[in-house]
């Protein structure tokens, strides 16, 4: 993950909550990527977690919206896309096919903690009071959906038998 | 005094006997002859053996001519290696170079016995009189133009305007050389005197060009606005013309490092929403064969010009031939349905071009032009061409009800669907080779891919409708027939007119369309044929052969065919049409006696 | 590095993304090779209407058709010659072409240095992963001598090209390499390549996640990767620049090798100031065959 140009020293709460947004727009953008990806090749049940990813973050991000049209309404953006990559969304080499929905999810809690971690450096670099309080309050929500993750996965049957990779047909040429 | 004139002229490359021949014909032109000249050289760079062949007439000029009327030759070695290209028969008057030290009556023509000829110590003449022997090819202006007529003042004119930039020496070298050129053949006149008829045509109105020149000029009259292209002998000039003129029309050429690059390009162009154009030969559209294809199945608009040369592979490159006919039908892995159009002269390569791009644009299709050598680089007179006659096609572009949920594919009654390109807002697509849906996106589905086949074989229909791409002359109702194309059609015109006047009812059809195939329009032409012929230059025959595949040819109707580098002459293909005439008779006892 | 020009967001990146859903296997380097060019061309802010994608055949070669833009999958190793047909005819657009190692150093090679030298204002990036994916695993130009595939059963014999060297040295102009194992390099570089005014070169390690090596994926880059400015490199010096490309192969370079510090003309505008010329003056198409008439 990187950030470019961002100065947390100087950052607005309007800019936290946008970046903040972006910061979930993107994750949702590459679930729902990742989602496509399984379904093209066949992997069900990765599929359907990477959605329910998907709309994890899609509600997340709809909240920061909502907070923030209530405390910058018709205010314009000032910060964009090119200033954050991979911060919440999982990095691309984390798909495969026919993956385990286990392996899904580790994905998922690995992203998770990635986030976790962004926010943990930022804010000891916060300026401003009101955006500490807003990234205090983000990195505890990545500690809860970690602990959303990790329940999904204690859910799960233990992984036994021997890996799909033994059984799946070859590649085929086009 | 005589209306047709056919001169040949050899000698080597240092002797300037082919820029002796640019000077008669644009005299010739100007005075408002009509005219054709062909070139045939040896293949040193310069130096070699040097040939041309001029052809006047105060009568429209279907093609070069059979026996020369008038042999020049500065050697005997460099006119024989020529052979059958320089035909000398009894009729002719020889002029040749007096200090070969060959005798009049030992000339090294076996079998032939010319009507006159004429040492003459032309090399003396020039060094005296110009001061240098390489003025040898203003003594041969000044004697034909003495003996046989041919514009004086018109050829003076020419080569001052040639000679202009060199300087005032070399002006006056050459005035003094062609005056006593024409002073010789005053003093030692022809046993039988032989001049052309004066001109029919106003003098400064016709237009003076070869097929090269003249399909690029039509293209960018068509509205061509990219070429590119690669140097192959024998298309070259058409890129060089582009060279010169294509920016000033707001248009660009990219000489591209291969041939693949150079059809790339132009692709890339139509794509992009310009008319575009590559020209190559034979071994070029070898190379090309594979984006050919991509265009096809892409739908882009495409002319690509091969000018045909002595194949196969690297051949005969200076050679005119017609074998490439069955390559520019059929080559594509896939099946593939492109136009072929091929011209028959350097007049009617304008119109064939002009149409070229109006298929290709209306079709959405690569259109294939096949000219040939000869027509390529022979220089001949035009009538002029009135422009505005001409109406040009553009592509269809998607109209603003078209361009909600575009589909650049979209399956319509005609075949024919919306082209939009980068640029045009909502008109977004994805082109590729790759067969797909109408949207563009990939297919692997059979159903699709046979309607797709089908909607590109079914735009293209209409052609076989098209009367105006034939040109069919004589008596419907004849039972004789000549089927030509390319460059061999002028030859076959002019035989069959002899053939009429010598009573034969034979008629002529020449297709300016080869492919599509026609069948209806051919089935009519062939409805009254007993017999007859289809010539051509390939030793296969293909587009007899190429008849058979789509139609039942007459069985009466044989291939007249043979490799390039042999062109046939009128008398020739008369010949062969009489034998077929009196062998139907024979068959069939019909009143088609040839008056011999 | 300085954010680029805010506020002004006439485009997003998902504005670049069409519907198509890519075929190419989860973990594939092309998936984050797509992304950073829809965050480059959402930093830009064409509009995709005015944006013409080629690319020529092969797994990467798809990737025209994940953008809005037009695209042109046309057919192997061709890419550019169609690219350039395009931006001479319209060079207003925004030009991009791609392809992989095989397309665009093997079939395609010789395309590469005319491009160069023609220096027409296009970017070309090519996804480089050593092996020819498509057709399941054969040698590609940019492998490993030694490197066992199902062409080269006991290792392949011959050297590999170094597409960073070729192009340093057939004279491109701009000359940058990335990895999708930096999402936000990639996108800054190939931002960087497009405005870059003339032909810019991308090559990007991208691995094939079926069919590269496995110690060669996007963790073993992220690993080995080494940004060329903190090394404190000069982009200004083509020689230098060539010094460091000869490593290819060996060691993960990532950022600008190199940039014309004074742009050389396009083929595009030394084209408008030839049309502007001559055809000041100029007669109309319609009486072009008067150039042909004997006076």
């Amino acid at each position: 993950m990187t950030l470019r140009g961002i100065d947390f020293s100087k950052l607005s709460l309007k800019d936290a909550l946008d970046l903040a947004i972006l910061i979930e727009e993107e994750a949702q953008e590459r679930y729902d990527e990742f989602s496509d990806q399984m379904d093209i090749h066949r992997t069900p049940e990765a599929a359907a977690f990477f959605r329910t990813m998907s709309g994890n973050e899609q509600r997340h991000g709809e909240e920061l919206r909502k907070r923030r049209e209530r405390l910058f309404p018709k205010e314009p953006r000032t910060v964009n896309r090119s200033m954050i990559f991979d911060i919440e969304a999982p990095d691309y080499d984390q798909a495969r096919a026919f993956m385990t929905p286990r392996q899904a999810m580790q994905s998922a809690l690995r992203s998770e903690e990635k986030a976790h971690a962004f926010f943990v450096a930022a804010l000891p670099q916060i300026g401003d009071a009101e955006v500490r309080a807003l990234f205090g309050e983000l990195r505890d929500e990545e500690v809860e959906h970690q602990d959303l993750v990790k329940r999904a996965m204690a859910k799960l049957p233990p992984d036994s038998g021997p890996p799909p990779e033994g059984f799946v047909d070859d590649p085929v040429a086009q | 005094m005589s209306k047709d004139l056919v001169i040949g002229m050899a000698g080597s490359g240092g002797d300037g006997i082919v820029a002796a021949g640019e000077s008669l014909i644009a005299a010739a032109a100007y005075q408002g002859y009509n005219a054709i000249m062909t070139k045939s050289f040896g293949s040193q760079i310069r130096g070699g053996e040097s040939s041309c062949r001029i052809r006047l007439s105060t009568q429209p000029t279907l093609n070069p001519g059979g026996r020369l009327d008038v042999a020049v030759a500065l050697n005997w070695e460099d006119f024989m290696r020529f052979g059958a290209e320089l035909p000398v028969s009894g009729t002719t008057v020889v002029i040749y170079e007096s200090k070969t030290g060959v005798a009049p009556d030992r000339l090294p023509l076996v079998g032939v016995s010319p009507a006159e000829s004429l040492p003459v110590p032309i090399g003396d003449m020039a060094k005296q009189i110009a001061g240098t022997d390489r003025a040898k090819n203003t003594i041969v202006l000044g004697l034909l133009c003495g003996w046989f007529g041919i514009g004086e003042e018109a050829i003076r004119h020419g080569f001052r305007k040639r000679l202009k930039k060199k300087g005032a020496e070399v002006l006056e070298g050459a005035e003094r050389a062609f005056a006593a050129g024409i002073a010789y053949a005053r003093e030692h006149p022809l046993k039988q005197p032989r001049s052309l008829d004066p001109p029919e045509a106003q003098p400064g109105t016709k237009l003076l060009t070869d097929g090269n020149d003249m399909c690029a000029a039509a293209a960018i009259f068509a509205g061509c606005q990219f070429f590119s292209g690669y140097p192959i002998t024998p298309s070259t000039e058409i890129m060089q013309f582009f060279s010169r003129e294509i920016w000033k029309y707001g248009g660009a050429l990219m000489q591209a490092e291969d041939e693949i690059a150079g059809i790339g390009a132009a692709l890339g162009a139509s794509f992009a929403g310009k008319k575009a154009m590559t020209a190559t030969s034979g071994p070029g559209v070898s190379l090309k064969t594979e984006i050919m294809g991509l265009a096809t199945i892409a739908e882009l608009p495409l002319v690509v010009v091969n000018v045909q040369r002595g194949g196969p592979s690297t051949g005969m490159p200076t050679k005119s031939e017609q074998a490439d006919l069955f390559q520019a039908v059929f080559s594509a892995h896939g099946d593939v349905l492109r136009p072929v159009l091929a011209p028959t002269c350097v007049a009617d390569t304008f119109r064939v071009t002009v149409e070229a791009f109006n298929l290709a644009e209306k079709y959405q299709t690569p259109v294939v032009v096949l000219s040939d050598q000869e027509i390529a680089q022979r220089k001949e007179t035009v009538d002029p061409i009135d422009t505005s006659a001409f109406h040009l096609e553009e592509r269809r572009r998607p109209t603003p009800g078209e361009i909600e949920d575009y589909q650049r594919f979209r399956f319509t009654d005609s075949g024919i669907s919306p082209l939009s390109h980068p640029g045009m807002c909502r008109g977004n697509y994805l082109g590729s080779g790759i067969e797909h849906n109408e949207s563009g996106a990939p297919t692997a589905s059979g159903s699709m891919h046979e309607r797709m086949n089908e909607k590109r074989f079914r735009k293209l229909r209409p052609l076989r409708r098209r009367r105006d791409l034939f040109l069919i002359e004589g008596d419907p109702s004849a039972p004789l027939a000549l089927v030509s194309w390319g460059s061999s059609a002028g030859v076959c015109r002019e035989a069959a007119a002899k053939a009429r006047a010598e009573g034969l009812q034979v008629k002529v059809l020449v297709p300016y369309l080869l492919y599509p195939v026609a069948e209806d329009i051919y089935r009519e032409f062939f409805a009254t044929v007993q017999a007859g012929l289809v010539v051509e230059q390939s030793y296969q025959g293909q587009l007899y052969r190429l008849l058979r595949m789509f139609l039942n040819v007459p069985a009466g109707i044989q291939p007249m065919a043979r490799s390039g580098a042999n062109p046939f002459l009128p008398s020739e293909v008369l010949t062969r049409l009489r034998e077929v005439a009196r062998e139907l008779h024979r068959r069939h006892g019909h009143t088609l006696q040839p008056q011999e | 590095m300085t954010p680029t020009a805010p506020s002004a967001e006439a485009f997003q990146p998902k504005d670049y993304k069409s519907d198509l859903k890519p075929i190419w296997c989860p973990g594939c380097g092309d998936y984050g090779v797509v992304q950073a060019i829809y965050r480059a061309l959402a930093a830009i802010g064409r509009p995709p209407h005015e944006i013409a994608f080629i690319s020529g055949i092969g797994c990467s070669s798809r990737i025209p058709g994940y953008t809005s833009a037009y695209g042109f999958n046309s057919v192997h190793g061709r890419a550019l010659p169609i690219a350039q047909g395009i931006k001479i005819a319209r060079p207003d657009l925004l030009v991009l072409a791609a392809g992989g190692d095989g397309d665009g150093f093997s079939i395609g090679g010789n395309h590469v240095p005319h491009t160069i030298r023609r220096n027409l204002d296009l970017t070309y990036i090519v996804m480089d992963n050593q092996i020819y994916g498509l057709t399941k695993g054969q040698l590609s130009p940019t492998s490993p001598r030694g490197r066992e595939t199902v062409t080269s059963a006991y290792g392949s014999m011959e050297a590999p090209v170094n597409p960073l060297l070729y192009v340093l040295a057939f004279g491109a102009p701009f000359v940058a390499q990335g990895t999708p194992a930096d999402m936000a390099g990639l996108a800054s570089i190939i931002e960087e390549g497009i405005r870059y005014p003339g032909f810019a070169f991308i090559n990007v390690e991208s691995p094939c996640v079926t069919y590269g090596e496995e110690d060669h994926q996007l963790k073993d880059h992220r690993a080995a990767m080494i940004p060329l400015q903190s090394l404190g490199h000069d982009p200004s010096s083509r020689i230098k620049a060539m010094d460091l490309a000869q490593e290819y192969g060996t060691k993960l370079y990532t950022g600008v090798f190199y940039r014309n510090p004074t742009p050389p003309p396009t083929f595009e505008a030394l084209t408008r100031e030839r049309q502007e010329k001559l055809s000041a003056g100029a007669p109309p198409r319609e009486k072009i065959l008067d150039l042909f008439i004997q006076r």
